[in-house]
């Protein structure tokens, strides 16, 4: 199956800095992938390359069997929702900007829209620039629903919203993307929010792909680890930690790769306390390999990221 | 790029009406109005002769931000929507044009309702220019239409070099045309050639002048969409 999208060696330079640098990855078409990563970690960057807004410097990008930029049978079949999104000012209103997406998109769900403006609340006839921060992020959500383009990409969109929006946005994706599936590309910091939605992960981190997995795997992907540190230095022996932290006789550490019921049991024995890490702080030991160095290097040591 | 997506670009744009269609007739009936004001005020001129207002130029002007106003703040929501920059031009162009041609025949009609009214009563020739505006209905509405569409192209070649480059890309643009026309002139007086161009533009017809307008608003348009081609949002 050709994938909805496939970047390869992607590179994207300005002024000499690399915002990406040689990104690969294949998303196959249905599936919801999380981007996640730092602030400036080239999220934004990367779909609006995908989106044909930004052109690459360097290497391959098909979204749809295709190259995107410029390319009107690929665009009418990908919807780009970004936090910062410029819309036309004066008199331009809700329900023209609802109205001018529903004829490019030949897909467009008018019932999902109508049901959406009214569980935001979005006024139809106020001027777009007029709306707060949180009803602006509601009427990119309703767009990008709404479109059910086969490639749907969302910049942090929910930017002012409310938990309960949030929610909301969470469960309306879930349900249209069951009635229509297709691929979502969600860049995000609430990490621990869309845990539960997101099929795959990607984690940039400057520029790189640090991690690219399937949601599930990464959950059990670390473990932490605490007890007696004579005890967690025995159980970590010959086993990769991401992290340690020492407070008087008690360590804990986070040890890399899925545990077996032997580990388990030996953990018992020794009277180890064990927690899986959430996708949340595996994210953060994968984005923050390369952050600045710890407040007290003697208390935390990184022996391999 | 294909018309029915060129369309729908024309009415994303129109979906702000007043902006695109009251706006520009709205500025001139404005200037008009206090044209038709000033005059009456002024003397009538004697049998034979009639006062000029340069005031028409006001939806000229109109255009030229419209032009402008069409990209900057219209691009960034078509991209995010499916559209290509391609599809987004051809569609704003084809906006340009339309506009231009009924924007236009307004003007070309109000010429004869001028000449039936005496200059409204004023002997005032607002909507006839000589030797601009001073023939046939039809020719006065192709100039206008061309003259208007011109004005446009321009206008939205600005808003993109703006979009692309900013401030700093505005005033190089800005500063590269007027020093092309100083330089221009400052041929025209150094090897005495204002004869020559004078000659030109008297052996010129307004036929002429209009084609030469045409090649001009293409060129424009040429201009703008190389700018648009590799422009980032």
């Amino acid at each position: 199956m050709t994938p909805a999208i496939s970047v390869t060696g992607l590179s994207r330079r300005y002024r000499g800095q690399l915002a990406l640098d040689n990104v690969s990855f294949d998303l196959e078409p249905g599936s919801i992938t999380g981007l996640l990563g730092r602030n400036g970690a080239g999220k934004t960057t990367l779909l609006r390359i995908l989106d044909g807004q930004e052109f690459a410097s360097g290497g391959s990008v098909r979204v749809l069997g295709a190259p995107p930029a410029e390319n009107d049978a690929v665009l009418r079949r990908v919807v780009f929702v970004r936090e910062d999104q410029i819309y036309p000012d004066r008199n331009f209103r809700v329900r023209h900007a609802l109205q001018t997406a529903s004829w490019f998109y030949p897909g467009w769900d008018a019932e999902l829209a109508g049901t959406l403006i009214d569980d935001f609340g979005l006024p139809a006839d106020r001027r777009v620039t007029r709306l707060s921060r949180g009803m602006r992020s509601a009427l990119g959500i309703v767009i990008g629903l709404a479109a059910r383009a086969e490639v749907t990409l969302f910049d942090e969109p929910y930017a002012g919203l409310d938990p309960v929006a949030r929610q909301l946005f969470y469960d309306r994706l879930l349900a249209s993307y069951a009635d229509y599936p297709r691929t979502v590309l969600l860049s995000t910091h609430l990490i621990d929010e869309v845990a539960g939605l997101l099929e795959q992960v990607i984690v940039l981190d400057r520029g790189k792909v640090m991690l690219a997995a399937d949601a599930d795997t990464m959950r059990g992907a670390a473990t932490s680890i605490s007890g007696p540190a004579i005890a967690v230095a025995e159980f970590t022996a010959g086993r990769t930690v991401w992290n340690r932290r020492r407070i008087g006789s008690q360590e804990s550490a986070v040890v890399a790769g899925p545990l077996n019921d032997a580990d388990r049991t030996r953990a018992r024995v020794l009277r180890l306390h064990l927690e899986p890490l959430t996708l949340q702080q595996v994210v953060v030991h994968a984005a923050g390999a390369s952050a600045a160095s710890p407040p007290d290097p003697r208390a935390q040591e990184r022996t391999s990221a | 790029m294909n018309w029915s997506t060129a369309v729908k670009v024309a009415r994303y744009h129109l979906a702000d009406r007043f902006t695109f269609v009251a706006a520009p007739l709205l500025v001139q009936a404005f200037t008009f109005a206090v044209n038709l004001m000033i005059f009456v005020g002024a003397p009538v001129p004697g049998p034979g002769r009639a006062s000029y207002s340069g005031a028409l130029g006001a939806i000229y002007v109109a255009f030229a931000v419209l032009g402008a106003r069409s990209i900057s703040r219209r691009l960034p929501f078509a991209l995010a929507i499916g559209v290509s920059r391609r599809s987004f031009y051809a569609g704003t162009a084809l906006l340009a044009g339309a506009l231009a041609a009924v924007d236009g025949l307004i003007l070309a009609l109000l010429q004869p309702a001028e000449s039936a009214t005496g200059g409204w009563g004023l002997r005032l020739d607002f909507f006839r220019v000589p030797y601009l505006l001073d023939g046939p209905w039809y020719l006065t509405w192709l100039t206008s239409l061309v003259g208007l569409a011109l004005m446009f192209a321009w206008g939205m070649w600005f808003g993109l070099i703006f979009r692309r480059w900013n401030w700093a890309g505005l005033a190089a643009f800005a500063a590269v045309q007027i020093a092309a026309l100083g330089a221009g002139l400052g041929i025209a007086a150094r090897t005495d050639a204002w004869h020559g161009v004078g000659r030109f533009f008297t052996d010129l017809t307004i036929a002429g002048l209009t084609g030469a307008l045409a090649v001009l608003a293409v060129a424009m348009l040429a201009g703008g969409y190389t700018t648009i081609r590799r422009l980032a949002i």
